[in-house]
């Protein structure tokens, strides 16, 4: 089957691997977030925002971008 | 001074410079959405108040400079800020020139954050004596800035008439999370319905996506093709070598006269100012060349005065630039409140001396790194970073603080919100309307009820 690309905001995605990326991240960000203490405000964001950073490198290792990169040799 | 608390400063703004950096080089990632959560971070982590403005200055200071980068080298706008610049870019790109254009980008960029630093501590510090007298009609200067943002768009009416709708919307839920008892009486939702309005464009695509047909249309079959310059490292790295007299002076006209408009929209003015600029060739690189450097100047310069004149001189936020991506610096439960911020926190002096600092340390590192390693790290970055990724990380980050600010419920209330912004906003309502339009609810809902 034909891979499902779109383009959207300026560049090409796989349509299953970015919902793949969302759900992992989501999932990692408010995950880590419900583990923090509960009594502390500052610690909830910073395993959230850890949680989400986490699942951006995931994404990152697990999907390739969508580019041709090519290196100009300018002037 | 403590020397621990200038030790810190250094630190923050190095943090500052190391992380934006990298966001930066990528493409497609919206100022607002990557400065408020970090920030909102550093606040949240309660460390002094010079050290969060030090740091958010440095953020800022860096993020327009790398946003630029992607820009100029592959034709991918880093940000919202540099999507006004795409055109002249691609031209550049096109006649084989982007190596060379990026260092006078950038040193059209430092140039810019040398006038404005100083002109917009004097402009705040000349508007400061008259605050006690303005800070009372804050509730109505939000409304007034709203119709008045409305009436500079290009589209007027439509502006207009979505001011009272919107603020519908954002009264609408936060009485509903009242009324269900998820938000005490007392904590007013602002900060998700912020990032909603930001992200709200991206929201209405995604979901454009889950329609077969729309799909279908949006469906294309190869990869993006990019090509990276080389970077070019003979060229000298002095400013004054890198700009001809002309692009100096246009660009310091620029990033002067903007400190003056800052509470209009920074994208807005850098399109005003730096096509006007342009405006006198025709065509060709002459063109090209003056708006881009005018423009990079003059978005160092809408920043830098959109945060420091109000935090400054009002302590409530009055700029589209405070309203966004500084919002922390003004509101940011429970360790600042409009009653409570930096303004309040911070002296006349510390305030200038963090603003110098950040700016300074962010300047000098990124000004080095970037002159000579700009090829490598886009190369770097379109290789090794999917746009999945990134997608999924501004998801992710909205998700997780709709969820700290209002629970479960908030997050299907911030998706509604990205969803009427995000439309209003494809219509051609702008974000400096729309988030006035946040801040002045409140009042014109009471308003509206009061008419019965």
């Amino acid at each position: 089957m034909k891979k499902p690309l779109v383009e959207i905001w300026g560049d090409v995605v796989d349509a299953k691997e970015l919902t793949l990326s969302i759900v992992i991240t989501t999932t990692l960000a408010l995950g880590l977030h419900l583990l923090a203490p509960a009594d502390n405000p500052t610690a909830g964001l910073f395993f959230g925002l850890a949680g989400a950073v986490t699942g951006f490198l995931i994404s990152c290792v697990l999907f390739r971008p969508k580019r041709t990169v090519t290196k100009e040799g300018e002037e | 001074m403590d020397p621990m608390i200038l030790l810190s400063m250094v630190v923050a703004a190095i943090t500052a410079v190391a992380i934006y950096t990298f966001i930066g080089f990528i493409p497609g990632t919206d100022e607002t959405s990557v400065l408020l959560p970090i920030s909102m971070a550093v606040v949240l982590m309660g460390v002094d108040p010079i050290i969060v403005l030090t740091f958010f200055i440095a953020s800022i200071v860096t993020l327009n400079i790398t946003n630029t980068m992607p820009t100029a080298l592959v034709g991918l706008p880093g940000g919202v800020m540099s999507s006004a610049m795409i055109e002249h870019a691609i031209y550049i790109k096109g006649e084989g020139r982007s190596a060379k254009i990026i260092k006078k980008m950038v040193a059209a960029s430092a140039l810019g954050v040398v006038i404005s630093v100083p002109v917009a501590l004097l402009l705040a510090n000349l508007i400061a004596p008259f605050a006690a007298n303005i800070r009372p009609y804050a509730p109505y200067l939000f409304v007034f800035g709203a119709i008045f943002l409305s009436l500079i768009s290009r589209h007027k009416v439509l502006s207009l008439f979505s001011i009272l709708p919107l603020a519908m919307l954002f009264q609408g839920l936060r009485h509903l999370y009242w009324g269900t008892g998820v938000v005490p009486p007392d904590v007013t939702i602002t900060i998700s319905f912020f990032l909603g309005i930001t992200i709200g464009p991206l929201l209405v695509s995604l979901f454009a996506l889950l329609n077969r047909e729309n799909f279908e249309k949006m469906r294309v079959k190869q990869h993006k093709a990019i090509s990276v310059p080389k970077d070019d490292h003979e060229t000298s790295l002095n400013p004054f070598r890198i700009l001809d007299k002309e692009e100096r002076r246009n660009l310091s006209f620029g990033a002067l006269i903007v400190n003056f408009l800052f509470v209009l929209s920074p994208v807005g003015l850098t399109i005003l100012i730096g096509e006007s600029i342009g405006r006198r060739f025709k065509t060709g690189m002459k063109k090209a060349t003056l708006s881009i450097t005018s423009m990079s100047a003059v978005v160092q310069a809408t920043y830098l005065s959109g945060i420091i004149i109000p935090l400054l001189a009002l302590g409530i936020p009055l700029s589209p630039v405070s309203l966004g991506p500084g919002a922390a610096l003004y509101n940011a439960p429970p360790v600042l409140s409009l009653d409570n911020n930096l303004h309040h926190l911070l002296t006349g002096s510390q305030f200038a001396f963090a603003v110098i600092t950040g700016a300074i340390i962010a300047l000098s590192l990124s000004y080095i790194l970037i002159s000579r390693y700009a090829g490598a790290i886009t190369n770097f970055i379109m290789v090794k970073i999917p746009h999945e990724a990134v997608l999924g990380l501004f998801i992710g980050f909205i998700v997780l603080l709709a969820f700290i600010d209002g629970g479960t419920i908030n997050i299907f209330g911030v998706l509604l919100v990205g969803l009427v912004a995000g439309s209003l906003n494809k219509m051609g309502v702008n974000y400096g309307v729309q988030f006035m339009s946040l801040y002045a609810a409140p009042f014109l809902v009471d308003f509206l009820a009061g008419l019965i």
